[in-house]
């Protein structure tokens, strides 16, 4: 396979989000809703497959890394008054601190304890905010970040404008991370997961290469998590559930777990199974327990049945230039 | 003094629920190598089977054995539909440790949006003829009812039970050397998927017992069991997640600690400090107070 230059994929990147930008103009504002949604969740999905498709560890607690993410925001624009771009990257910022806190401890941990200790995390992070009393309680703390720049016209939706602001951050995600992959950092992590033994014998320092893994794949998670808050408007223990830690690793599962162009199609599949769902619910007169319920039996059964007979991932149609290089 | 006396018996009840499901995590660990993240979905719909048993006979105790008999043979489908297949599929690649996990967490997420779907997300009432209202001591009421007295009983009963099992029967026999050497116990003729089967049926057991005995103190919905499944894990693995006495000290010492906890300092740091003592006791004493073996490379 040939490698494309970081700038071409910049540019097949940038063409793809312009279509999607304009495409938004089209469609009414519960798309361009779900469309942001797809676009955090995209991020999110890419966080844990760098975590677990490369470095071969699992998290089960990104969701409360999401939550570090978001609070970060939102405290950094309510008490400092610092414009909302910049709160994101103190969102990404936070994310990485505690990302590199619980990767310190967490490259001690292999497989099934991991999974028990993030989960504990996932459970016990977001409660905190009921302790602490500027974290808000149970209500959250309100996250504004204003009507879309005028010059867009009047008739810019502000859903639309999350889209945009959703589809740049997944576009530049997407495009560091690819490069980052195909770096010796992403060949390190590579060998990590196929034999952790062999690749200490060949001289990469296991523990550094985890953590650093770690801490990146946390960054990516907190400014999920902030452009999270900002599109649901606000931050609150409620917001960050272990339902959404699930969530994550079903995308990163149901995607491919070492494909990171698969993630896209993880998050389009996760928005698109309730929608699909709640239109079959509707159609069949379903009930209120149907509507509620349905999309999670769905998303279990693929789930389980996506490890069961395709453990290494599905094999999606590959968007090339997003493609792991050949191994 | 008093309020001293209170929290120790507040945590022993809720620590004898911990103790059940660190247990039923522990048999499952000893038998396949798994920690069975399903475990609370497992334990809520063999609740609601013993709901749904209560609503046809009326009566709480004959429905005891209908939801410990469900959670037993919903565990074992499990292990033969699911784990088993994906063991033997994923043996040797990169994703061995990993794909159990995932597997475990889907079936949880099926087990609860199921039940979600047939009994709604409302708060059902499985009650108990058993007041859970405190005991009189003096002029006061104590924080321990006649359920709390119950489960701890039941728990008490669920841990000897095992032991004889473990100890007296060929079946524990069989269970001990599948899970310490599965390839010499085949070659000496026990049948080990069998065997690991049946060992999930016990954890699925020991589950349904938490979940049915637990449930009339609180209410019954679809994932009101899922916090449990976090205290259990960090029971287990403050014994070591391979003995079973140590399952129950882990569950009894974390249920007295949460209730301190929930005494002196608030409900909403309890699951932060279970994260944190999680974290000591893997970084510190990895093999858990009663575990043997020197390393957590599992």
């Amino acid at each position: 396979m040939k490698h494309k230059s970081p700038a071409v994929r910049l540019l097949l990147l940038v063409l793809i989000g312009a279509v999607l930008i304009i495409g938004s103009g089209y469609v009414d504002q519960l798309r361009s809703y779900q469309g942001a949604q797809a676009a955090i969740f995209a991020i999110a999905i890419s966080s844990i497959v760098l975590l677990t498709g490369y470095s071969g560890q699992i998290s089960l607690g990104h969701g409360a890394l999401m939550a570090v993410g978001g609070y970060a925001a939102v405290l950094c624009q309510t008490h400092l008054h610092i414009p909302y771009p910049f709160a994101f990257l103190v969102g990404t910022f936070a994310g990485g601190v505690a990302g590199f806190l619980l990767g310190i401890a967490a490259a001690r941990l292999r497989g099934p304890y991991l999974a028990g200790t993030t989960l504990a995390l996932a459970v016990g992070l977001p409660s905190l905010a009921n302790q602490f009393h500027i974290l808000g309680g149970e209500q959250g703390l309100l996250f504004d970040v204003g009507n879309p720049p005028a010059s867009l016209g009047s008739d810019f939706t502000q859903y639309r404008w999350f889209f945009v602001v959703t589809v740049i951050a997944a576009i530049l995600v997407f495009w560091l991370l690819r490069n980052l992959l195909s770096t010796r950092y992403g060949r390190r992590w590579r060998a990590l997961r196929a034999n952790p033994t062999a690749a200490a014998l060949s001289g990469i320092k296991v523990g550094k290469a985890k953590v650093l893994a770690f801490t990146l794949s946390s960054c990516v998670a907190g400014l999920a998590g902030s452009l999270f808050a900002m599109l649901l408007g606000l931050v609150a223990p409620l917001a960050f559930t272990l339902t959404l830690s699930f969530t994550l690793v079903t995308g990163a599962v149901l995607a491919g777990v070492s494909n990171l162009g698969g993630s896209i199609v993880g998050a389009v599949v996760l928005v698109a199974i309730p929608e699909l769902s709640n239109t079959a619910a509707a159609h069949f007169g379903g009930s209120d327990k149907v509507t509620a319920n349905l999309p999670g039996v769905i998303t279990s059964v693929l789930l389980i049945a996506t490890v069961l007979f395709v453990p290494n991932g599905p094999k999606l149609p590959r968007m090339k230039f997003l493609a792991r290089t050949r191994q | 003094m008093q309020i001293f006396f209170n929290t120790i018996l507040v945590g022993l009840s809720s620590g004898a629920i911990y103790a059940l499901i660190s247990l039923a995590l522990v048999l499952v660990w000893r038998s396949t190598r798994v920690v069975n993240f399903a475990a609370a979905g497992q334990a809520i719909l063999s609740t609601y089977i013993g709901y749904e048993a209560m609503t046809r006979m009326h009566n709480y105790w004959l429905s005891l054995p209908v939801a410990i008999l469900a959670g037993a043979l919903i565990s074992a489908l499990v292990e033969a539909i699911i784990m088993r297949p994906l063991a033997k599929r994923t043996k040797g690649t990169p994703v061995e440790s990993i794909a159990p996990v995932i597997a475990t967490l889907g079936v949880l997420g099926g087990i609860r949006s199921l039940a979600g779907l047939i009994w709604g997300n409302t708060f059902l009432q499985y009650t108990s003829p058993l007041s859970s209202k405190g005991y009189m001591v003096g002029h006061t009421t104590i924080p321990f009812s006649p359920q709390n007295a119950a489960i701890v009983v039941g728990a008490a009963v669920v841990l000897l039970l095992f032991a004889a099992l473990f100890k007296f029967t060929r079946l524990g026999l069989a269970l001990r050397a599948a899970s310490f050497q599965p390839e010499i116990s085949r070659l000496s003729g026990v049948r080990v998927d069998r065997v690991r089967t049946i060992g999930w049926a016990f954890a699925g057991a020991a589950g349904a017992v938490a979940g049915a005995l637990v449930t009339p103190t609180t209410y019954l919905s679809p994932n009101s069991l899922d916090l449990l499944l976090v205290s259990g894990f960090v029971a287990a693995v403050i014994g070591g997640l391979e003995s079973l006495i140590g399952a129950v000290v882990g569950g009894i010492v974390l249920g007295v600690g949460f209730a301190f906890i929930l005494q002196y300092i608030g409900t909403s740091v309890t699951f932060s400090a279970a994260f944190i003592i999680l974290l000591i006791v893997l970084l510190i004493r990895p093999q858990g107070i009663f575990g043997k073996g020197s390393s957590r490379e599992a």
